[in-house]
């Protein structure tokens, strides 16, 4: 795959975020304020390059090898590496640099104050790299390296503040569930060696002979490594929780990018997938599953930033069912306008908790359009795109895509959820817009009375905040609105790409990079009347959430119905499903008991206890033990010991001699 | 010659510091003594690659010579040994210096020897001689005389067999220098028996479960730049055994025995992981974790397949780094803390931040993180293991791989994140003496991260390593 040369801007565009990560990390304290425009540039420098390589990215001959292709070393015969731009990871390491550029520029602002200001730069910047290693790698163990480790650069982030019990266990658990994820990525690399005798995605995908079952395997061993990271069931329950990182980590890593991985990794498998119908079926299953649940479950928060945590999962589990069914051009396109209106939806509330000193329970806020225009304004034009409402932002021309993919593809019940799940993504994205930005505003008003129930634990506790945070505002505030509205311009306009069908530009720019299958039959309907269906589920959302929320009487008596929404907000909707009590009983709890009876009972009853009972209870090694307690009789024990050595040697040589 | 003054400069200058009169007790100098020598050692020992020692010292009732020589394995032990035994003399700062950095050269000398010899008896006198040190140290240092015997008697008991089964092998087939000689293959009546006595002294060392628990003890009690040089390399000389001995000259008996040793192995790795997992006192996570790492290279050894094999030297290595590097920064943390209690521990990191940064990178290697060298050792050891038709030991030996994650990062997050639990004394950061020290163990973490191929150069035919089955697909 690729082209085969030497490329200097990809080894420059790899790189120069790793530099950036050692030069913050090394010289933190020397650097202090300079961090932030460091790290940015560093990662700015690095779009630069990118862009500079869309020519030998997209070159290729039709049928043959695409992209730039370069060679790096080998660890033994079959594990080599190398790196791989094409369409597909091209797309991913624009964003990656771009967004992630104007995250950095975000964080000047955001972050100003903080004691550790430039630990935050490196991390950020070391996640690029490792993001860049994930989507650039030429094989599966390249590509496992970059998994682990974002997961790695995704638990320093989490836990930044690490002085909060809550940050550092949020940490600990995201990373422990990507391990499991990796392990699963890890066997599916057992099975691809042990057919191919080689790591290449190349070889990999060329190979036609997988013993009878081996295909579908692999698929799902690299799904779970897929749905660790990207947060699909039942391994989602990490991401709500991770939210106890700054916003913008919550923005770059748990929003555009990182969570994404599983999307690429299905679509950079595209040939493997498209190779075994279960495989199919099983991805697109649970994609639609986890757009649905995760929709389900945005409803019923009331922290800002766990509703868009909720709504990212959804999201991208429409991204894993377009790829998993087969659309993948859909599923991609989706990544693409997702990262440029989620990052802004995370950005806008990072504005909106930043001017109101760490508040994240929407409950407390309200009547926010006159305090914080701009802010409203980019939330409003985010909650358009992610509704999907048609042709005003960039979420209705990818997500259609991926809803009608679904039916050209054969699964009309996923069609149907996907249906449906937009209805439900804009009712609770208007409910957080309303809640937020009408009526009036809550801060004031006490926190029982709005039902919250343990006021310490809604949002980030004030005291500990400002720890870290010695002085907000210290950094002009453009710096942090400027990235956002430059997201505007993408988050309005990006989807026009799409539009056009067969002769899209987007349909166009990946031309040679999937496998075009043969439909079994067209669509029994069309796109038009499928974003007709679309947009009365949508529209019939935003008229529940506008009545319940954003209306006069609503927004009026506001605290008392907040009040009573709070309290009778079901069991099942509170604890997400039990989906945490779950995982905790079956794996956690489970692994613990075991290590308890391992350790506190056989270890040193049993097995220890056996050679205790034979060996040390008898009474010459008590005095032989005594003995050695007086400090001169260790100095002569050396020599003794080397002497009985020798005379074992020599004893067993005599014995042997009468032979 | 230079072979030999790897093995005698270490313990000749450890002897002079062990008999000195004890007088005038001077730490620094004795320190300052340990690191020159161990500096040297580790010079000789970048360019003992082709060097070879010979010497005929038996000719009946078989012939056994003096003879040391680096192969392409224990070459690189070797320079594992002489960087641990560098930063953990460094890192030492125990009462009665002297003497305890005199048992650290002895036991660096001794397992140079162990690691150099060519010749099986050499090999056995040395093992029984690498033991002493780490006994008399137990005893002089330890916090419980019990452990020493514990390890004294296992130990022994495990060289005593190697040594009967090294005089069996030298009368039943005339000559014991045969370590590294591709053309020695022996079978017959007597030698399941030798192989028994070799092995049970190699899972005694490495160790493997059931024979294991005279390790969580020592682990704990001996002081902690000691542990880390034992962690590292002691418990790889059984291994390094199972290789050059068991698979080179007996394949037909471990192949034959191959499913107890990858039962034990996974045993190992599952009962080390789980129980890991819920120890308090931090040295025995690790040494638990050790159990379970371990494991996997046993697995890796029986699975007779060259890529799992050339993932083992990644791991023996990798492994070796790491486990020192963990003890060195626990040792850290328990002269800063006085304590190495999980429970009692918290919130290091905030006032050192250094010695956080190091323990870190020390559990991201051994919890597996991908780019540094233990995920290296991990993956080409499993892909190997799946490829020789192991299907279930490959899955299961990904259990603890998760299990590892949750300890480690327990092990960290307790004793650096979070707020303080107790009112602890708050000491000084790393020093850069303590940073110079753990400095090539890091370097070296990341370097075969990245890039391991300079361990993977030799040939595993040499090993046997060759009857393998190439896998599902083209069988």
């Amino acid at each position: 795959m690729g082209n085969e040369g030497t490329y200097p801007y990809l080894l420059l565009l790899w790189l120069l975020p790793l530099a950036g990560a050692i030069v913050n990390w090394a010289f933190g304290p020397q650097l202090k304020r300079a961090a932030g425009p460091l790290g940015s540039a560093f990662v700015g420098v690095s779009f630069i390059a990118t862009v500079l390589m869309w020519g030998a990215a997209t070159q290729g001959v039709p049928g043959g090898a695409i992209g730039a292709h370069q060679s790096l070393f080998s660890w033994i015969p079959g594990f080599d590496f190398g790196l791989l731009m094409d369409p597909l990871s091209l797309l991913w390491t624009l964003i990656i640099t771009g967004v992630g550029f104007l995250i950095h520029v975000y964080s000047i602002g955001y972050m100003d104050g903080d004691k550790a200001f430039a630990r935050f730069f490196a991390y950020l910047n070391f996640f690029v790299f490792a993001m860049l290693t994930l989507v650039l790698s030429d094989n599966f163990v390249g590509l496992l390296v970059g998994w682990g480790l974002v997961g790695l650069a995704s638990y320093f982030l989490i836990g930044f503040w690490f002085f909060k019990p809550s940050a550092v266990a949020a940490a600990r658990k995201a990373f422990v569930i990507n391990v499991a994820g990796d392990v699963g990525i890890m066997f599916a690399i057992f099975m691809i060696f042990a057919s191919v005798h080689s790591i290449a995605y190349g070889d990999a995908f060329a190979f036609t002979s997988y013993p009878s079952g081996w295909l579908f395997a692999i698929c799902l061993c690299l799904f779970i490594g897929a749905a660790a990271k990207s947060a699909q069931i039942p391994l989602h329950t990490w991401l709500p929780d991770a939210m106890e990182g700054p916003t913008p980590v919550s923005a770059l890593i748990h929003a555009a990018t990182m969570v994404t991985a599983g999307v690429y990794l299905v679509a950079r498998c595209a040939p493997l997938w498209s190779h075994d119908a279960n495989a199919q079926l099983l991805v697109g299953t649970i994609g639609a599953l986890t757009a649905l649940v995760g929709a389900i479950l945005g409803c019923g928060q009331w922290d800002i930033k766990r509703i868009l945590a909720y709504s990212t999962m959804s999201q991208i589990g429409y991204m894993i069912m377009g790829v998993g069914v087969g659309a993948y051009e859909g599923g991609v396109a989706h990544f693409f306008t997702h990262a440029f209106f989620k990052a802004q939806l995370f950005l806008g509330s990072g504005i909106i908790i930043h001017a109101l000193n760490n508040e994240q329970d929407v409950r407390r806020m309200g009547g926010l359009r006159a305090k914080l225009p701009f802010a409203f304004w980019a939330m409003l034009t985010g909650v358009v795109a992610i509704s999907g409402i048609p042709f005003l932002g960039a979420g209705f021309f990818s997500k259609d895509l991926i809803i009608q993919g679904a039916l050209e593809h054969g699964h009309p019940i996923m069609y149907a959820v996907g249906i449906v799940t937009a209805g439900i993504t804009a009712y609770y994205m208007c409910r957080m817009l309303f809640i937020t930005f009408l009526g009036n505003y809550r801060g004031n008003v006490d926190p029982s009375e709005l039902g919250i129930r343990h006021p310490e634990l809604a949002g980030t506790p004030a005291h500990e905040e400002d720890d870290a945070h010695e002085s907000h505002g210290r950094a002009p505030a453009w710096l942090m609105n400027v990235p956002v509205a430059i997201l505007m311009v993408p988050t309005v306009l990006i989807g026009w790409l799409m539009f056009g069908g067969e002769n899209s530009p987007w349909a166009h720019f990946f031309a040679q990079t999937f496998p075009h299958e043969t439909m079994a039959a067209p669509a029994p309907v069309s796109e038009m009347f499928t974003a007709v269906i679309v947009f009365v589920c949508v529209i019939i959302g935003i008229a529940v959430a506008w009545m319940r929320y954003g209306a006069a009487p609503a927004a009026e008596n506001a605290v008392e119905r907040l009040r009573v929404e709070s309290v009778r907000m079901p069991a099942v909707l509170t604890n997400a499903f039990y989906f945490d009590a779950a995982l905790d009983w079956i794996f956690v709890r489970a692994s613990q008991l075991l290590g308890t009876l391992f350790g506190r009972f056989l270890d040193p009853q049993v097995i220890d206890g056996a050679v205790r009972e034979t060996v040390f209870s008898a009474q010459w090694l008590g005095t032989l033990v005594r003995s050695f307690q007086t400090g001169l009789m260790r100095t002569y024990a050396f020599l003794i010991a080397i002497g009985a050595t020798i005379f074992m040697i020599y004893y067993a040589l005599a014995a042997g001699g009468v032979k | 010659m230079l072979v030999l003054a790897l093995i005698l400069l270490p313990i000749v200058v450890g002897l002079i510091m062990l008999v000195m009169p004890s007088r005038d007790e001077n730490p620094v100098l004795a320190k300052s003594i340990g690191t020159v020598v161990a500096a040297i050692t580790f010079v000789l020992a970048l360019g003992s690659k082709d060097s070879e020692f010979s010497y005929q010292w038996l000719s009946r009732p078989f012939q056994a010579a003096l003879h040391f020589g680096a192969g392409s394995i224990s070459y690189w032990i070797v320079l594992l040994l002489a960087v641990c035994t560098f930063s953990a003399i460094l890192a030492t700062n125990l009462p009665r210096a002297r003497a305890f950095i005199g048992h650290m050269l002895i036991l660096e000398g001794a397992m140079m020897g162990v690691f150099l010899a060519k010749d099986l008896l050499a090999f056995a006198l040395f093992w029984d001689v690498m033991l002493l040190p780490v006994f008399f140290v137990l005893l002089g240092w330890g916090e419980h005389p019990a452990t020493a015997w514990r390890y004294f008697v296992y130990n022994f008991a495990g060289g005593l067999a190697l040594l009967m089964a090294t005089a069996a092998f030298g009368i039943l087939f005339g000559s014991t220098d045969v370590i590294g000689r591709p053309d020695v293959h022996v079978i017959g009546a007597w030698v399941p028996w030798i192989f028994v006595g070799f092995a049970f002294a190699f899972l005694v060392k490495t160790p493997v479960w059931p024979l294991h628990t005279w390790m969580p003890l020592t682990y704990s009690d001996t002081p902690a730049p000691m542990v880390a040089v034992v962690s590292a390399v002691q418990s790889k000389a059984g291994l390094y055994g199972l290789i050059v001995i068991g698979m080179a000259f007996m394949p037909d008996y471990l192949k034959a025995y191959g499913g107890v040793f990858v039962v034990l192995g996974v045993i190992s790795l599952l009962y080390g992981a789980l129980t890991a997992l819920i120890q308090n006192d931090a040295k025995r996570v690790v040494a638990y974790s050790s159990l379970s790492h371990l494991g996997l290279i046993i697995v890796a050894i029986a699975s007779f397949n060259p890529i799992a094999l050339q993932g083992a030297v990644i791991y023996i290595i990798a492994h070796g780094l790491f486990s020192a590097g963990i003890f060195i920064t626990l040792g850290y943390v328990e002269e800063r803390e006085e304590t190495r209690s999980l429970v009692r521990l918290g919130g290091l990191g905030a006032s050192n931040p250094k010695l956080a940064g190091a323990l870190c990178i020390a559990a991201l290697a051994a919890l597996g993180l991908p780019g540094l060298a233990g995920f290296v050792g991990e993956i080409v050891i499993l892909t190997g293991v799946f490829q020789a038709g192991y299907t279930w030991p490959a899955i299961l030996a990904l259990i603890p791989i998760v299990l590892a994650a949750a300890y480690m990062l327990r092990l960290f997050q307790g004793i650096m994140n979070g707020p303080q639990v107790e009112d602890l004394p708050v000491r000084k950061d790393l020093g850069w003496l303590e940073g110079i020290a753990l400095a090539p163990i890091v370097l070296a973490l990341v370097v075969l991260g990245v890039n391991p191929h300079a361990l993977t150069t030799f040939d595993p035919a040499a090993y046997n390593a060759t009857h393998v089955n190439q896998g599902v697909a083209t069988r």
